[in-house]
C-alpha cells in the first residue's frame, strides 16, 4: 500500500516545499467534458436539495411569514434586513458568535494537530488512543451538554477540583465573564476528535519518502515539520478550519442547554436568535433574514480562511 | 471501509434528475401549503401529546387510548412531543399542512394559534356539559381562554408556591407551623434562615427562580401579590411599569445582592436539575418557589425531608393573597381536522373526572378539577392538598398573541435590573415600551 | 522513530485521552447509577451499580427499533456520499471543464447556510416528493416522504463538504497516472474506478465516518418530519429522557452510551484501515 500511496500523491514538496505547487497545477489542462458526467449526480442533487431551499429561504427573508399563517408569506421587501441594522440584539449576537468562534477554533486546531502528530506514530495500541479521543465527537451535543452542565454546577467536578486545591468555587455559567469561555471549553473538547482524525488522514497523505529524504539531508524535527508536514497538511487544514468556522458559527444546542443564551445575552449567538425568532416567535421571515446575514459572514470568513490557510491558490 | 460498489452512473443520474425536476414542480414555492386532500370523517384521530413523561406515556397509550377506542370505535394515533421541541414540530407541521387533529401545548402558545385561526372554539362543545361539570373545572378553564373564548382544555393546574424545609425552620428558632403570611415577612424569615461561611452564602434563606423564564414568573408572582397585573385587561398594553412593579423588582434584586442578601445563585435554573440536586434537598436553600411535581420529586428523592407548602401570600399585607398559576398544558383541536366532533370526544374523555385524576396522578401534577380533592391521589398528599387549596388565588400569565416574545422581552429587562445594570424603574419602562410594540405587532 | 520518542508519545496521548474521557467516564458511571443518586456525588464509581437504566432505555424509548432505523437512515447516505461526492470531488480536481471551478464554489457555498433557514423549504419539498406517500406525479395529494425512512435520508445524500474534502484530496494526487492510463486507451470511468478510487481509501474512510456521525447525530430534521414511533431515530429516542421537569439522567446516559457504541464500532473498523497505509509507510522510516 505504501508504494502505491506515494505514487498516488504527487509530492507537493518534491521540490523544496517553499516553492508553491500552484504553477504546476495552473498549467492549462484540456477541458474534459467527461468531468461533467462525474459531477452531475452530486451537482443535480445539491442544486435541488441544498440550493433550491436556500433560494426559497432567501425569498422568505423578504417576507413576513408565520408558519401558522394561512395566507402564506407576505412580501415586505428588504424590511427584515433594514430592521436588523437597527437591532442592537442582533449586533450583540454577531459579536458573541465571533468571539465564540475565536475562543474555540485556535485551541481546537492547535491541540488536534499536536494529538494527530502524536497519534500518527505507528506503535502498538495507537488505535485505542485514536478511537478514545474521537469519542466526544460521536456523542450527541445535547447529551454531552447535559454532562457538562453538571461538571460546571456548584458542586460539580470543576468546583470540586478548585476547592481541593484551596480555591473558591465559581458560578461558571452564570457570570458574564466566564459563561462563554466555559461553553467554548466544552466545544473544544467536543471538536478535538474530528479535527484530529482529519489531520491524521492528512498526515497519511504525505509520503514517507519525503521524510526519509529530509532526514538523509540532515533536517531536524522542527525543519521537517515546517517544510514537509505543514505544507503537506495544507489541503486538509484548510478544510478543518473552514468546517470549524461553519459549524461553530452555528453554535446553538450547547448554549440552549448550558446557558439559555444568558447571562444578560452574553452567550446569545446569532443562531440562538434565529431559533427563537423562527420557532418561538413564529417569525420565519425575519429569522431567514438573520440567517442570510449569518450566512454572508460565515461564507466570507471561511473563504478568507481558505485563502489564508491554503495560500494564494483558491 | 469497503469501497461500496457504485451503482451505474446512469441509474443514479436518472433517479436524481427525476426526483429533482418533479419535486420542484411539486412544492409550489412561495405559496401557502397545499390543503390536505386525504382523510374524511373516518373515525381516525391523530393526537400530539405534550410531554414525554414515561408514566404519562404508559397511561395514555396503554389505558386511556385503548379504552377510548373501545368506547368510540375510533382509531387514535398518539405521538408524544418533548417540551423544548414542541413549537418547532408544530410550526413545521402547520406550514406543511400535516398538523394533527388534536394537539397539546402550554397556555402561553394558544393565542398565536387563535390569531391564525388554527384552532377550534371549544365553547359550543363545553356548553353541552352540565353546569356543575364546568364549575368543577372553573380554576383551570380561564387559562385556556383567549378574549373570553375557550380554545384549550387544560389537563392539569400549574402553580408556583413557596415551599420550605420545616427542620430548617425549627433549627433557626422559627415555628414550622407558622409560614410567612406576606412576601415581606418571607424575606425577614429568609434572613434568619440564611447561613454564611465568611462572605459566602452557604444556604439561601429565600430562593426565587431567576433564570430568564423563572425570573419573569417570580416577578409575576410578586406583582400579583402586590395587587398588580402584567398587562391591561384587553391585553394591548403593559401595566407592570408601576410603583408596585418597581417595588417587587427591587425586592428580587435585594434578595441576591448587598450585605443583607439572603440568596445566592442569581440566574441559575434549578428546574432542570435532578430531584436529588434540588437546593432544598442538598441543604443549599431553606425556602424556595416550586411547583407541585417538583415538591413531590424532592420528597421522593429524600424521604427524610419535611417539606411544607405555604399558602398564597400578599406582598405586604395590603392586598389579597395571590399566586402565579392556573391552567397547565392542555389540548386543542386543529381547525382543519375533518372530524372535530371526534376530537372533542377525546378531549372530553381526557377531562372526565376519573381519567383526569389518573392522568395528573401519573405526572404528579395538580388535578384541574376541584372534585379531585376527594380522590385518593390528593387525600394521600398534603402537598397536593395545599396546591389544590391555592387554586382560587391563582392568576395565570395573560393569553395574548405574541406572549412568548412578550415574556422573553420582560425577562431580558428584568435580568438587567437584577444584575444591577440599570435601576428597576428604567428596566421596567424600557420593557413596557418594547412589550407594547410586540403586542401591537402581534395583533 | 526512537524508543524514547514512542514512550513520550504514548504518555502524552495517555494524558490527553484521560482528560478527554473524564466527562465520558461520567456518562458511563451515571448510566450505571440509580436515578435517585444520579449526579449526587463526584465519585466516578457508582456506589450501587445497576443495569436498570439500560433496561429502561431499551424498553421505554424503544431504543432497539430506533437504532435500527438510524442504521438504515445512515447507511444509505454513507454509500451515496462515498460514490457521488467522491466522484464529483475527483472530477473537480482532475477532470476540469469550463466553469468547473465556479460550479464547485457555488456548490461549496451551500455548506455554510444555517440549517434553520432551509428547514421549512426542505420540509415542503419532502412533502411534495412525487409518487411517494400517496402523492401524484406533481407531488400533490399525499404526504410525500414525510414520516418515512427515505424522507429522513433526503437532506444527507450528498454533503457538499464531502465534495470539498474529496476535491482537496485529489488535488494533491498524481495526475500522471491518469495520463498514462489514457495513453493506454482506458476510459475515464475506468481510470477513476480502477486506479484512483482504490487508492483513496483514507479519504473515503473519513467521508464515511463524517457522514455517519453527521446523520446519526442529526436531530432537527428527524424531529420535524417524523411522527410515528416506527420511524423514530436514536436522537429522538434519547430526547424523550430530556423532558423538562422530569429529566431522567441515568436513562439518558445509558441510552447515550448505547447510541455511541455503533458509531464507535464503525470508527474502530475504519480507522484500522487508514492506519495500515500509514503504518507501512512509516515503519520503514
Amino acid at each position: 500500500m505504501s508504494t502505491s500511496q506515494s505514487t498516488l500523491v504527487a509530492a507537493p514538496a518534491a521540490a523544496p516545499a517553499t516553492a508553491p505547487p500552484s504553477p504546476r497545477r495552473r498549467r492549462v489542462r484540456p477541458t474534459r467534458w467527461v468531468g461533467v458526467l462525474f459531477v452531475l449526480p452530486a451537482t443535480v442533487y445539491v442544486l435541488v436539495y441544498q440550493l433550491v431551499p436556500v433560494v426559497y429561504g432567501f425569498v422568505l427573508s423578504l417576507t413576513e411569514y408565520s408558519p401558522l399563517s394561512r395566507s402564506g408569506p407576505e412580501w415586505v421587501g428588504a424590511a427584515n434586513y433594514t430592521a436588523l441594522l437597527h437591532d442592537p440584539d442582533f449586533g450583540q449576537a454577531l459579536l458573541v458568535t465571533g468571539r465564540y468562534v475565536l475562543m474555540v477554533l485556535p485551541p481546537t486546531v492547535a491541540i488536534a494537530l499536536g494529538l494527530a502528530l502524536l497519534a500518527a506514530r505507528p506503535f502498538r495500541g495507537v488505535g485505542v488512543f485514536r478511537s478514545a479521543l474521537y469519542v466526544p465527537h460521536i456523542v450527541s451535543l445535547t447529551t454531552v451538554a447535559v454532562v457538562w452542565l453538571w461538571i460546571y454546577s456548584p458542586n460539580g467536578l470543576v468546583n470540586e477540583v478548585l476547592t481541593t486545591v484551596g480555591l473558591a468555587p465559581q458560578s461558571w455559567l452564570l457570570e458574564q465573564e466566564s459563561a462563554l469561555p466555559a461553553v467554548a471549553a466544552m466545544r473544544v473538547w467536543k471538536a478535538l476528535g474530528s479535527n484530529m482524525v482529519l489531520l491524521l488522514a492528512g498526515l497519511q497523505s504525505i509520503p514517507g519518502e519525503l521524510y526519509e529524504a529530509a532526514s538523509t539531508d540532515g533536517a531536524g524535527a522542527l525543519q521537517r515539520f515546517r517544510h514537509i508536514t505543514l505544507p503537506g497538511l495544507r489541503p486538509i487544514l484548510t478544510y478543518v478550519v473552514a468546517m470549524d468556522i461553519i459549524f461553530l458559527a452555528q453554535g446553538f444546542a450547547e448554549l440552549f442547554i448550558l446557558t439559555g443564551g444568558g447571562p444578560l445575552a452574553s452567550t446569545t449567538t446569532v443562531n440562538y436568535l434565529i431559533y427563537t425568532e423562527a420557532f418561538q416567535y413564529n417569525g420565519f421571515g425575519s429569522a431567514s433574514a438573520m440567517a442570510f446575514v449569518l450566512f454572508a459572514f460565515i461564507a466570507a470568513f471561511s473563504f478568507l480562511s481558505i485563502r489564508g490557510v491554503a495560500g494564494r491558490r483558491s | 471501509m469497503q469501497i461500496p460498489h457504485p451503482p451505474t452512473r446512469r441509474s443514479v443520474l436518472a433517479l436524481t434528475a427525476a426526483g429533482a425536476v418533479l419535486s420542484l414542480t411539486a412544492c409550489g414555492l412561495g405559496g401557502p401549503a397545499a390543503p390536505q386532500a386525504d382523510q374524511s370523517g373516518s373515525g381516525e384521530l391523530t393526537v400530539w401529546f405534550p410531554g414525554t413523561n414515561t408514566t404519562e406515556i404508559e397511561l395514555v397509550t396503554e389505558t386511556i387510548v385503548p379504552q377510548f377506542e373501545q368506547e368510540t370505535g375510533a382509531q387514535v394515533e398518539v405521538t408524544f412531543l418533548d417540551w423544548p421541541d414542541m413549537s418547532t414540530k408544530l410550526n413545521a407541521a402547520f406550514a406543511g399542512g400535516t398538523a394533527p387533529d388534536v394537539f397539546g401545548h402550554g397556555p402561553a402558545a394558544v393565542a398565536d394559534f387563535v390569531a391564525n385561526e388554527r384552532v377550534v372554539d371549544l365553547g359550543p362543545f363545553l356548553d353541552q356539559l352540565d353546569a356543575a361539570d364546568r364549575e368543577d373545572m372553573a380554576a383551570a378553564l380561564p387559562g385556556g381562554q383567549v378574549d373570553g373564548t375557550q380554545y384549550l382544555m387544560p389537563l392539569s393546574l400549574q402553580a408556583n408556591l413557596l415551599v420550605y424545609d420545616a427542620d430548617a425552620f425549627t433549627e433557626a428558632g422559627l415555628d414550622p407551623d407558622e409560614p410567612p403570611a406576606t412576601w415581606v415577612e418571607a424575606a425577614e424569615m429568609g434572613a434568619e434562615l440564611t447561613e454564611r461561611s465568611g462572605d459566602r452564602i452557604t444556604r439561601s434563606g429565600l430562593l426565587l427562580p431567576t433564570h430568564p423564564i423563572g425570573l419573569q414568573q417570580s416577578f409575576a408572582t410578586l406583582l400579583y401579590a402586590d395587587g398588580g397585573r402584567q398587562l391591561s385587561e384587553d391585553g394591548t398594553t403593559a401595566t407592570f411599569a408601576t410603583p408596585e412593579g418597581e417595588e417587587v423588582l427591587d425586592y428580587i434584586t435585594s434578595l441576591f445582592s448587598g450585605e443583607d442578601a439572603v440568596a445566592t445563585g442569581l440566574g441559575r435554573d434549578y428546574s432542570t436539575l435532578p430531584p436529588s440536586q434540588q437546593p432544598l434537598v442538598t441543604g443549599d436553600a431553606a425556602m424556595m418557589i416550586a411547583t407541585a411535581p417538583q415538591v413531590q420529586q424532592m420528597m421522593a428523592a429524600d424521604p427524610d425531608l419535611d417539606l411544607r407548602v405555604a399558602p398564597p401570600m400578599s406582598f405586604d399585607g395590603s392586598t389579597d393573597p395571590a399566586a402565579f398559576g392556573g391552567a397547565g398544558p392542555g389540548l386543542m383541536i386543529n381547525a382543519d381536522s375533518p372530524d372535530q366532533e371526534l376530537g372533542w370526544r377525546f378531549i372530553e374523555y381526557m377531562a372526565s373526572p376519573e381519567v383526569a385524576v389518573a392522568y395528573t396522578e401519573g405526572i404528579g401534577a395538580i388535578p384541574m378539577r376541584a372534585s379531585a380533592a376527594d380522590s385518593g391521589y390528593v387525600q394521600e398528599s398534603e402537598t397536593l392538598q395545599a396546591f389544590l387549596a391555592a387554586a382560587p388565588a391563582m392568576v395565570p400569565n395573560p393569553n395574548v398573541p405574541g406572549w412568548v416574545q412578550v415574556r422573553d422581552t420582560m425577562a431580558q429587562h428584568l435580568e438587567r435590573a437584577t444584575n444591577g445594570a440599570v435601576p428597576a424603574a428604567e428596566a421596567l419602562r424600557q420593557a413596557a415600551t418594547e412589550v407594547d410594540d410586540v403586542l401591537a405587532k402581534a395583533r | 522513530m526512537s524508543r524514547a520518542g514512542v514512550r513520550w508519545s504514548r504518555l502524552a496521548l495517555l494524558a490527553a485521552t484521560v482528560l478527554v474521557l473524564v466527562p465520558f467516564a461520567w456518562m458511563v458511571s451515571i448510566s450505571f447509577t440509580p436515578e435517585e443518586q444520579a449526579f449526587s456525588s463526584v465519585s466516578l464509581l457508582p456506589a450501587e451499580p445497576t443495569l436498570v437504566n439500560y433496561v429502561e432505555a431499551v424498553t421505554d424509548a424503544n431504543l432497539g427499533r430506533a437504532m435500527l432505523n438510524s442504521l438504515v437512515v445512515t447507511a444509505v447516505p454513507v454509500l451515496t456520499n462515498c460514490v457521488a461526492a467522491v466522484a464529483a470531488g475527483y472530477a473537480f480536481a482532475l477532470l476540469p471543464f469550463r466553469g468547473s471551478t465556479a460550479l464547485f464554489y457555488l456548490l461549496l457555498s451551500t455548506a455554510a447556510i444555517p440549517t434553520s433557514v432551509t428547514l421549512i423549504p426542505l420540509f415542503l419539498m419532502a412533502k411534495g416528493f412525487p409518487l411517494a406517500g400517496g402523492n401524484d406525479l406533481a407531488g400533490y395529494g399525499g404526504t410525500g416522504l414525510l414520516d418515512s425512512l427515505p424522507g429522513l435520508m433526503l437532506p444527507h445524500l450528498v454533503m457538499t463538504m464531502n465534495i470539498f474534502l474529496a476535491r482537496q484530496y485529489f488535488s494533491t494526487a498524481n495526475a500522471e497516472l491518469a495520463e498514462a492510463a489514457r495513453v493506454d486507451g482506458a476510459g475515464e470511468w475506468r481510470i477513476f474506478r480502477s486506479i484512483y478510487l482504490p487508492l483513496s481509501r483514507p479519504i473515503v474512510a473519513v467521508i464515511a465516518i463524517f457522514t455517519f456521525t453527521g446523520v446519526w447525530d442529526d436531530f432537527l430534521w428527524p424531529l420535524v418530519i417524523t411522527q410515528s414511533p416506527e420511524v423514530q431515530t436514536v436522537q429522538l429516542a434519547l430526547a424523550q429522557f430530556l423532558a423538562s421537569g422530569t429529566v431522567r439522567y441515568g436513562t439518558l446516559m445509558a441510552g447515550a452510551v448505547l447510541a455511541t457504541l455503533p458509531v464507535l464500532v464503525i470508527f474502530l473498523a475504519n480507522q484500522r484501515h487508514f492506519v495500515s497505509g500509514l503504518a507501512d509507510g512509516s515503519v520503514k522510516g
